[in-house]
This record gives C-alpha cells, sequence and structure tokens, in this order.
C-alpha cells in the first residue's frame, strides 16, 4: 500500500512541474523579461504569490519559465544517455568477452573518471557556458551509466534458457537483442531513466548556479538561487521558492521511480524491502 | 591478492593516461593565441614570441602533451598564464582546503549514514525506519548548494555560531579551520549520508535474508548476534563502492560548495580560471580531480580484497 | 519416551494455515523421515521445531525435547537450544556458509557460542568435529573459505557445525539435494554413522522417497501441511493405508508403457564423431601460456531414428557443454556432428533445415519462456526456421494443433507464461519442440524439477508422442532411476568422456565401468512393494 501511495504523489508532484512548464508557454501571472522596478523584492502576498526578485519580476512566473528549462535540459540529457548508452550495453553484452566488449567497458570507466560537473566545467572552458553544453554534459555522463546497467542485465538474460531457444530456432544476436532482450530490460530502463530525470534535474541547478548552465535572460532554478544569495537575510523568499521547486521535482521523480520500480517488480512488490543495494547504485552517480 | 590489483592497478593506469589525452585535446581544441590573449592586441611580436617560449606553447602539439604528462609526474604543473606563478604551487595551496573538506564531508556522511542505516534494517517497518527513509528520500532531493545557504542564514547569519565563510588557515590552528569547514562539510554531506544510509539499509537487509543468516541463527547466534557477527561485514560490500564513489563526487560537489562559502580550494580556483581562461591551470585541476577519483577507485579495489577473501585468491 | 514429541502442531502466515495438527515423534538413536511434495509444509515444520519461522507466522500446539517443552521457552533460552541440543542442516550448501569466514571459524563459533572453552579447546573440537564429518584437518584445515570447497564439502562443513557439541537431536532438511548421487550416498552414511556413534535423533526431510525409504526407521508422508501417513518405514510401504501415499509410491516408481521395439533396424539419425570442446582458461598472469580446459573429449554416439537414449553423468561432467554443441550452440575444436546426413556446422552457420529437426526441452520450466510474449508467439518462436515463413492463419493453425497434443486448449495460446503451473509449462515446453515437427528432441533434465506425480505424466506424454511422431530422444538426466524407466539405450559421461554405453537394462543390471558401478550403487532405491 505505501508503495502505490509513494507512486501516486511522486506522479503528482511530476505532473505539476510538467504542468507548470507547459502552461508558461502560453500565459504567465507576469511577464518574466521585462523588469519592475517599481515592484521590487515585493514578499508574497497579493498579487504576486510568490512575491518579486530585486528586478521586480514575479518569482512564481520565473518559477513556471524555470521549469521549462529544468525538464528540457534533464529530459534531453537522460535521451542522449539512453539513445546512446543501450545499445552499447546490449552490443556489449551480445558479445561478451570479445573486444568490442572490453572497449565498450573500458570506455564506460573513462567516463566515469570525469564526474558530470568536470565534464561541464571543460566543455565551457572551450565553449563557454551555455544551456546546450549543460546538457552535452550531463548527457555524456549519462551514456556509461545506462550502458552497464543495460550490459548487466542482458548479460543475465542471455544465460536465461528462453534465449537457447531462440539462438536454437536460428535467430540472430541482434534479431535476439532486439525480440527478447531489449523488451525485458524496459521496465529497468525507465526506472533508471526516471532516476536520471531527477538527477539531472539537480546537475542542471547546480550547473546554472555556479554559471555554466542556462545563461540570462532564461530564467532557471539554479541561476535565481545564485541572483538570491546575496540577499538572503532580507529577502529569503527570493531563494525559498525556487529551492523548494527544485525539491520537490527531484522528490517528486524519485518517489515515482521507486514507485514504477515496486510496481514493476512483482518480487519486490510481494516480499523483502524497496530497494535494492544494485539499484541505489546505478541510481547514485550524482555529480 | 597481488596479481589481482596489479591487474587492477594497470587498467586505473590507463583509464588516467586516456583520460590525459582527452583532456590535452579538449582544451587544445580551444581556438586563439594563449600569448595574444594574455598580452592585449597591442603587444610587439617579439614580446609575444618571448611569452610562448616562456609558457611553453613554442612547440609541437605532440611535444606539448609529452612536456605536459612528464611535468606532471614530476610535480611541475607548469606556470599560470595569469598569475605567472608555477601551477604546482597553486594548487598544493588549495588542496589543503579541498582535500580535507572533502574528507571531512565523507567521514560526517559515514557517521551519519551507518547508525541510521542499521537502525533502520533491524527495525523495518518501525516508526524509526519510517521517519528514517522519509528524511534520506527528502535530503536525496535537496541541492546541496540550497542547502548550504540555509545552513548560512541559520548557524552563522541568525546564530553566529560559525561564520559565513572564509578560512583563517591551518596556521591558525587546526581546530579554526576545522571549524570554518563544518557549516561546508554538512552542506555536502547531507545528500551522500542520505544515499549511504539507504543503500547501507538495502544491503544489510539483503544480508539477512541469506542463507547463512539462517545457518547462524541454527546454531543458536540471537538475531543480534547474527547480524554483528555476520550480516554487516557482509553488507559492507557494495557499501564500500558507494563510499568510493562518493569520494569523488565529494571532491566534485566541493567546486561548488568552496563558491558559497568562499573557500580558497581548487573549485574556486577553476571558476577563476575559466573566467581569465587560464587554460593550463583548468586542464591540471581536472586532471587532478580525475586522478582523485581513479585514485579512489583503486582505494576501493583494496578493500573489497581486505574483505572478501574470495577476491584475495582470485586470479 | 521419545526425544522429540510434536503435538498438535499449528502454523499459519499472516492467516493462512500452512501446517495443521502435526503429530510426530523420534526417538534417539533413529531417523525420522519426512517426506512430501513442494508445499507439503515439511520444511516448515522443521522450522517450527526450531523456532525459526519468518516473522508474521502464528504457531499453536507443543514440541518436546527430552522433557522440555521448547514452545514454553523464551527466545532467549531457546538461542540455548539451537546449536547445542538441535543441530540443523539446509538445502542449500553453496550459500548456507558466510563466504568471508573461514570454516574452522564457524565450526567453533557454535562451541563459542554454548560454552566457555578457551581458544585451544574450541581449536581442539573444531579439529575433531572435522574429522568426524570425514573431512581431515591435515587435507582440510580449518583456515580454508568457502569457496574453496566443493558442494559436497561445504555440506560436511555445515553438518560439522550442526553436530560439534553432539545435539541430541538433528534436522536435516534435504540436505543432499543439490548434490550428486555419489556425493549424496555419501553424506548419507555419513548421516546415518553420526545418528548410530551419538545415539542423536535425526529428522531427515526429502521429496525423494527413495532417500527417505533407504535411510529412515520411521516415516512421515505430508502434504496439504497435514501428515496423511506415519508409521515405520516397513510399515508404511507395505501397508499402505492413504491413497496419496500410494499414489505418490506409484509415481516415483512410474515406468512409462513402452512400446514393443520396431523389428526393422531403424536407420541412423544422429551422428556425433569424436566431438572436442575446449575451453579457455584465463591466464594467471600476463605471461603465462593459454591453457584449455577440455569439457567434451573425443565423444562419439549413434543414435537411430525413433530411439531414445540416455546420457547420465553428475555435475561437472560436460554433459550441458555436448549438448549446447549438439544444438550448434558453441564452437567446437574437433570432430563433427551430422543430423539426418547432413553436417551440422558450429555456430550461426547452422543450416536451417538441421534446426528445424533438432529441438530440446530445458529443465526449468520458469526461465525456458519469455515472460513478455504469449503461449502463441512462444509455442511458434521455431516457425523461424522454416524455410518458407507460414502466414498468420497457418501458423494459429500450427500452434493450436501442438497445443491439442499436448494437453492444452486452443484459448491457452493468448495467455501469458506465468498463468501455468510447472507441469503445464513443461507442456507448453514440448509444443515448442514439437512445432516443426522435428526428428530429434534433447531433453536436457527436463523432468528433473517437477514433483513426482507431474513427473510421470510428462513422461507417459512424451512416449506417446515419440510412437506417433517418430521421434528421438536424447533424455539427459542425474536422475538415474528416471533414465532407467524411460530409455532404450543409455550412455554414462565422465569428465568428458563416454565411459559406458550400452542397452539401457543392460548397463544397470551389470554395469562394466566402474564408475558406473558406482554410480548405480550410489543411487537410492525405491523399494518395490505391492499396489
Amino acid at each position: 500500500m505505501r508503495r502505490r501511495r509513494n507512486l501516486v504523489i511522486g506522479a503528482l508532484l511530476c505532473v505539476l512541474f510538467i504542468a507548470a512548464a507547459l502552461v508558461s508557454f502560453v500565459w504567465t501571472p507576469f511577464d518574466v523579461i521585462s523588469l519592475d522596478i517599481a515592484n521590487k523584492l515585493k514578499t508574497p502576498g497579493g498579487e504576486h504569490w510568490f512575491g518579486t526578485d530585486h528586478f521586480g519580476r514575479d518569482i512564481l512566473s520565473m518559477i513556471m519559465v524555470g521549469a521549462r528549462t529544468s525538464i528540457a535540459v534533464a529530459l534531453v540529457a537522460v535521451g542522449i544517455g539512453m539513445v546512446l548508452g543501450v545499445p552499447l550495453g546490449l552490443f556489449a553484452a551480445a558479445s561478451r568477452g570479445t573486444l568490442l566488449d572490453e572497449l565498450i567497458m573500458r570506455g564506460n570507466d573513462l567516463i566515469f573518471a570525469f564526474p558530470a560537473l568536470l565534464i561541464a566545467i571543460l566543455i565551457t572552458a572551450v565553449l563557454g557556458p551555455s544551456a546546450v553544453n549543460a546538457i552535452i554534459a550531463i548527457g555524456i555522463f549519462n551514456i556509461p551509466v545506462f550502458a552497464r546497467l543495460t550490459r548487466a542485465a542482458a548479460l543475465s538474460l542471455w544465460e536465461r534458457d528462453y534465449i537457447l531457444s531462440a539462438r536454437v530456432a536460428g535467430k540472430s544476436k541482434l534479431r535476439i537483442s532486439a525480440e527478447h532482450i531489449l523488451p525485458n530490460l524496459l521496465n529497468l530502463l525507465i526506472v533508471q531513466g526516471t532516476i536520471q530525470f531527477s538527477l539531472g534535474v539537480l546537475a542542471e541547478a547546480g550547473l546554472s548556479y555556479v554559471g555554466l548552465g542556462a545563461q540570462p535572460p532564461t530564467p532557471s532554478w539554479g541561476r535565481m538561487l545564485a541572483e538570491s544569495q546575496t540577499m538572503f537575510s532580507f529577502a529569503p523568499h527570493l531563494a525559498i521558492f525556487p529551492g523548494l521547486a527544485i525539491v520537490f521535482t527531484v522528490l517528486g521523480l524519485n518517489l515515482f521511480g521507486d514507485g514504477l520500480r515496486d510496481y514493476f517488480d512483482p518480487r519486490l512488490r510481494h516480499n523483502r524491502h524497496d530497494e535494492t543495494p544494485e539499484a541505489i547504485v546505478n541510481d547514485e552517480r550524482v555529480s | 591478492m597481488i596479481r589481482y590489483l596489479a591487474r587492477r592497478l594497470l587498467s586505473l593506469a590507463l583509464t588516467l593516461l586516456v583520460a590525459s589525452v582527452v583532456i590535452f585535446l579538449i582544451i587544445e581544441v580551444v581556438p586563439g593565441d594563449t600569448a595574444s590573449l594574455m598580452l592585449g592586441v597591442n603587444a610587439d611580436e617579439e614580446t609575444r614570441l618571448a611569452l610562448r617560449e616562456e609558457l611553453g606553447l613554442d612547440v609541437s602539439k605532440p611535444v606539448r602533451y609529452f612536456n605536459w604528462v612528464s611535468g606532471m609526474l614530476t610535480g611541475d604543473f607548469g606556470i599560470s598564464y595569469t598569475y605567472r606563478t608555477p601551477v604546482s604551487e597553486m594548487i598544493a595551496d588549495r588542496m589543503m582546503v579541498s582535500f580535507p573538506l572533502a574528507l571531512y564531508a565523507l567521514a560526517l556522511s559515514t557517521l551519519i549514514a551507518f547508525p541510521a542505516g542499521i537502525i533502520a534494517a533491524t527495525k523495518r517497518g518501525s516508526f524509526s525506519d519510517v521517519s528514517i527513509m522519509g528524511v534520506t528520500q527528502l535530503g536525496v532531493a535537496i541541492p546541496n548548494f540550497w542547502f548550504a545557504m540555509i545552513l548560512v542564514t541559520i548557524f552563522a547569519i541568525k546564530l553566529r555560531w560559525f561564520s559565513a565563510g572564509g578560512f583563517p588557515g591551518w596556521e591558525v590552528g587546526f581546530f579554526a579551520g576545522l571549524k570554518s569547514l563544518t557549516l561546508p562539510a554538512f552542506a555536502l554531506a547531507l545528500p551522500q549520508a542520505s544515499i549511504l544510509a539507504r543503500v547501507m539499509r538495502s544491503s544489510l537487509l539483503d544480508t539477512l535474508g541469506e542463507d547463512f543468516i539462517r545457518t547462524a541463527r541454527a546454531k543458536g547466534l540471537s538475531a543480534r548476534q547474527a547480524l554483528w557477527g555476520h550480516a554487516l561485514r557482509n553488507a559492507l560490500i557494495p557499501v564500500l563502492t558507494i563510499i568510493g564513489l562518493q569520494f569523488s563526487f565529494l571532491l566534485a560537489g566541493a567546486i561548488i560548495i568552496e563558491n558559497i562559502f568562499f573557500l580558497p580550494g581548487l573549485g574556486r580556483m577553476i571558476f577563476q580560471a575559466i573566467t581569465q581562461r587560464d587554460l593550463i591551470v583548468v586542464e591540471s585541476v581536472v586532471m587532478l580531480l580525475v586522478f582523485a577519483v581513479v585514485a579512489v577507485t583503486f582505494l576501493v579495489d583494496v578493500a573489497y580484497a581486505v574483505v572478501d577473501p574470495r577476491l584475495r585468491r582470485r586470479v | 519416551m521419545s526425544l522429540l514429541t510434536v503435538q498438535d502442531l499449528r502454523v499459519s502466515i499472516g492467516g493462512n494455515s500452512i501446517l495443521t495438527d502435526i503429530d510426530l515423534s523420534v526417538d534417539a538413536g533413529k531417523v525420522l523421515g519426512i517426506v512430501g511434495e513442494s508445499g507439503s509444509g515439511k520444511s516448515m515444520t522443521a522450522y517450527s521445531i526450531m523456532r525459526l519461522l519468518p516473522d508474521g507466522s502464528e504457531m499453536n500446539g507443543k514440541v518436546i525435547l527430552d522433557g522440555t517443552e521448547l514452545t514454553a521457552l523464551s527466545e532467549e533460552q531457546m538461542c540455548r537450544v539451537r546449536g547445542r541440543q538441535i543441530g540443523m542442516v539446509f538445502q542449500e550448501p553453496m550459500t548456507a556458509l558466510n563466504p568471508l569466514h573461514t570454516i574452522g571459524d564457524q565450526i567453533a563459533e557454535t562451541v563459542k557460542m554454548h560454552t566457555k572453552t578457551g581458544r585451544s579447546e574450541a581449536r581442539r573440537i573444531t579439529l575433531d568435529t572435522l574429522r568426524r564429518v570425514e573431512l581431515p584437518p591435515e587435507e582440510f584445515p580449518p583456515s580454508r573459505y568457502p569457496h574453496e570447497l566443493s558442494g559436497g564439502q561445504r555440506q560436511r562443513v555445515v553438518i560439522a557445525m550442526a553436530i560439534a557439541l553432539r545435539p541430541q537431536l538433528l534436522i536435516a532438511d534435504e540436505p543432499t539435494t543439490a548434490l550428486d548421487v555419489t556425493t549424496q550416498a555419501q553424506l548419507l552414511n555419513l548421516l546415518k554413522r553420526l545418528v548410530d556413534d551419538d545415539q542423536m535423533g535425526l529428522v531427515l526431510i526429502s521429496h525423494d522417497l527413495a532417500v527417505i525409504a533407504s535411510t529412515a526407521d520411521d516415516i512421515a508422508v505430508m502434504r496439504n501441511g497435514v501428515v496423511v501417513e506415519s508409521g515405520s518405514t516397513d510399515e508404511v510401504f507395505n501397508h499402505m493405508q492413504h491413497p496419496y501415499t500410494r499414489e505418490l509410491m506409484k509415481a516415483s516408481a512410474h515406468v512409462p508403457e513402452k512400446l514393443a521395439p520396431t523389428a526393422e533396424i531403424a536407420s541412423p539419425l544422429l551422428i556425433v564423431k569424436d566431438l572436442v570442446r575446449d575451453y579457455k582458461v584465463p591466464r594467471k598472469g600476463f605471461f603465462d601460456k593459454v591453457s584449455y580446459f577440455r569439457a567434451v573429449d573425443q565423444v562419439s554416439f549413434t543414435i537411430h531414428r525413433g530411439e531414445n537414449v540416455g546420457l547420465v553423468g553428475e555435475s561437472g561432467c560436460g554433459k550441458s557443454t555436448l549438448t549446447r554443441a549438439i544444438l550448434g550452440l558453441e564452437d567446437i575444436q574437433g570432430g563433427s556432428v551430422s543430423l539426418d546426413g547432413e553436417f551440422v556446422i558450429a555456430k550461426d552457420a547452422m543450416s536451417l533445415s538441421s534446426r528445424r529437426k533438432m529441438q530440446v526441452v530445458f529443465q526449468d520450466p520458469y526461465g525456458s519462456f519469455n515472460p513478455r510474449h504469449t503461449v502463441g508467439r512462444l509455442v511458434a518462436e521455431p516457425l523461424h526456421a522454416l524455410a518458407i515463413q507460414p502466414d498468420r492463419a497457418a501458423r494459429e493453425k500450427a500452434v493450436n494443433a501442438v497445443l491439442a497434443r499436448v494437453g492444452l486448449q486452443t484459448a491457452d495460446s493468448k495467455k501469458y507464461i506465468h498463468e501455468f503451473s510447472g507441469g503445464q509449462r513443461q507442456r507448453i515446453a514440448i509444443a515448442r519442440a514439437l512445432i516443426n515437427r522435428p526428428s530429434l528432441i534433447i531433453l536436457d533434465e527436463a523432468v528433473s524439477a517437477l514433483d513426482v506425480s507431474i513427473r510421470a505424466q510428462i513422461l507417459d506424454l512424451l512416449v506417446e508422442l515419440a510412437a506417433s511422431d517418430d521421434i528421438a530422444y536424447l533424455f539427459i538426466s542425474h536422475d538415474l532411476s528416471v533414465v532407467r524407466s524411460f530409455t532404450e539405450r543409455v550412455m554414462v559421461m565422465k569428465d568428458g568422456r563416454i565411459v559406458e554405453e550400452g542397452e539401457t537394462e543392460k548397463v544397470f543390471r551389470s554395469p562394466e565401468h566402474p564408475y558406473t558401478k558406482s554410480l548405480i550403487a550410489a543411487a537410492p532405491k525405491t523399494p518395490s512393494v505391492a499396489y
């Protein structure tokens, strides 16, 4: 029962933020680009639910538009990781023990030696800061996460008798990977995707915070926090609302991911406990 | 065991080598001549060439790569384009802040996580388990830089227990230094402790379900004795992996946290270097951090071999 | 008075009744065998005696050991009974030992737990106990780790831990099920010897009637959490009262009715000639030479059309590798395999027509099917090997036809595999093997995971299909009694070689190779009884 509750709360939070991001395309309470110095640093309440910043911009509106940046960056980064990582993992598993497998795995080790922040720093040092660079940095970091997970899970599937049956029927390794292996990995990949998504939101916030992510005037949660830092003591609402937005988005995605995992995995649903160490190990590639 | 470690060492050395090539290539992509950038548009050709020679930029790229790597191996990281001082000296200074900060955070995270994870696992389903799990769920979701801002507001600005930032230097006194690192270390440790506690709990629960725990119970061990005598050491194996990973992430995470607390660490240095396009510094610090990650990976491998006899005799 | 008495034992977990009104007794120096199929509650009975039931279980009734009512003891007092007065041995020796502690430490732990002996005395007892379980410390020093021992040796260590303090009662839950027959025989002898030496009571739990019959003084037959019949071994076997016991007996000794062999000499179907399969052994150092392990060593044999050939051998003898090599799933380093006059070439190059003629049924009824495909799609998979792919209607027709032949419904083709029981899954596996009208089906331990009653039904089905479709079987099994009742010819494999081959009855009656002799001697025999 508790598991289903996780799923529902997580889904609700996710829907809330995705809706906020989508609505911001057509409508926000106030314009987020134009400045309104007369109304600067308003406390929450009245017209401005979450108050205004030092340029008089509406915080709620900025959070809505910021959700767009967060979601876009994290989603594309997860997409890059999946599109490149999953096939690499499948190839490595299908050619277990060969040079190809070895190359793919060593390549993964190499990327793993660079925390996402370092990749972002390197890219920024060369190309200058931008949201696209943040996507690339987080995306590159996601590749080995998915490649390793896919390979490990696929290897155990290759041991199954039904794969042998398919081989006895004369099917090629490529076809078996597509027909038998990948469909049985989907649940796992969706769960991991959700978790990488939440890590992506955190990473994007971190990169924007230090100025390596989205550049002004594009609103982003991380930069809102960075700009509010010096005013925290007298205008805490500037930092509290974007911070809570990050916390609730990440929390929602994590709860949703955990809930999905329990929902998909009957073994975990019926007995034992909530998560396996491997699952957390895979989750915790935090930058 | 020696063979196992030798193999790991070789593989990690190879990773480092390839990583150095990758870093060098990426930095070399940068357009523009560093010497002209540093001197401004009006500098005359002679000064420019002299500066290029001084910075070691007058040779071909493979030679420069070789000079860079062999220099690092002997502790010579080159000369900062901006400050004209040896990078190694700058790094050494900054390391004395970043490295203790990461260690401090790791110690905090472990100290918090172990008891929390063990309590949650042994009292599974109880109120303490549910609350510990709830707090860790939240801890994972809070960005550490935001948590740092809150800590500063409460403990530095309101309560005035700690200073809001800065670092007095170790020469002022060990505890003064430690005190100024306390808030940053807590900010860094919170998410890691949450993760570690969850891993500890889940790994312990897994181990408690193993057959050999049942065997131990059949020998007459109480549930508690079975936990301490048999389950804990086995449960530690996945936990070690996480601790290893965390040290690397703490080092990287410190880059951000140092900026909030105005700590003169590697993080502050690297951001200044990026703004000033002091690429040799960026290059060297990134390489150093990659080295730290790889070195910790190796230490975790050693720890595995110590904990697990199955690895000791393997190839 | 009995050493152990169990009275009116009832256990329920989460409100579901698991055991009902169990009454048992064990005398000192005697063996009580508890026999039953999976889910009969036999292991739960053992855990109840030990008071090691899973969380959320509720237990009523009395367990009395040597005048002490265990059910009235506190958990703390019970800890002093476990390991001291009652020892327990489990099924899975590979996971029953802590991988991080030496075997000596784990045996000594029992001693230290219950007595105040010093280190040297504990060590003396450990060495002594190792000797008692026939692991001479000279060969198996206590400093060894579990992973350095074989399954049988590990099980001896588990027994050593259980008997180190010479408990009055030993409970062994399927102690030999995971082991090979010869190892099983040695361990059963060891247990019997320990019972005699120490005048210990033994509760031996097994699904295998033959194991129980050859070891136990008294028997209790369990089904669905109830003891349906109990008494002395002779009594139970000779005057079976309960219909279930009769059924169980009949099923274990089941001999499928074979058709009279055809008079004409059948033509050869599968010819395996000098087959060799080497595995590369990982190099120990960078400069070591690459070495090889020969899993299959120059194996040659022939299977004729419609013939039923058995292949027996213990784990690691190479029979699985041989199967995979015949199926073209392994590279081979020498020799040849030909099917119906056509050479079967290794790996992906194997022709589809050969693939069509050769099918396989695996042991595990759970891992043999992709859980995401419908039964119809699963059964149709081998059609891939046909030169011309049939259209949808033809596929459906073929699937329905084979499902009907194995006794399943047309509607079953729309279902998923988790909706079927183990026995039904093996039927589906057989249907999948049949769909291409093969001439050879390899049965790789195909009935080993099934309960005896289900096993009997599947064997009958296989015999029926062979007769109607002229299918030859290569029947691979570690279970000698099934091989004996099912096959016409048998091959015995050891260390990658076939050491003996011949007509099944002849080989079983007068084995020639010493290994075959030891194998047959080790196999527990079901007593022959009048039904």
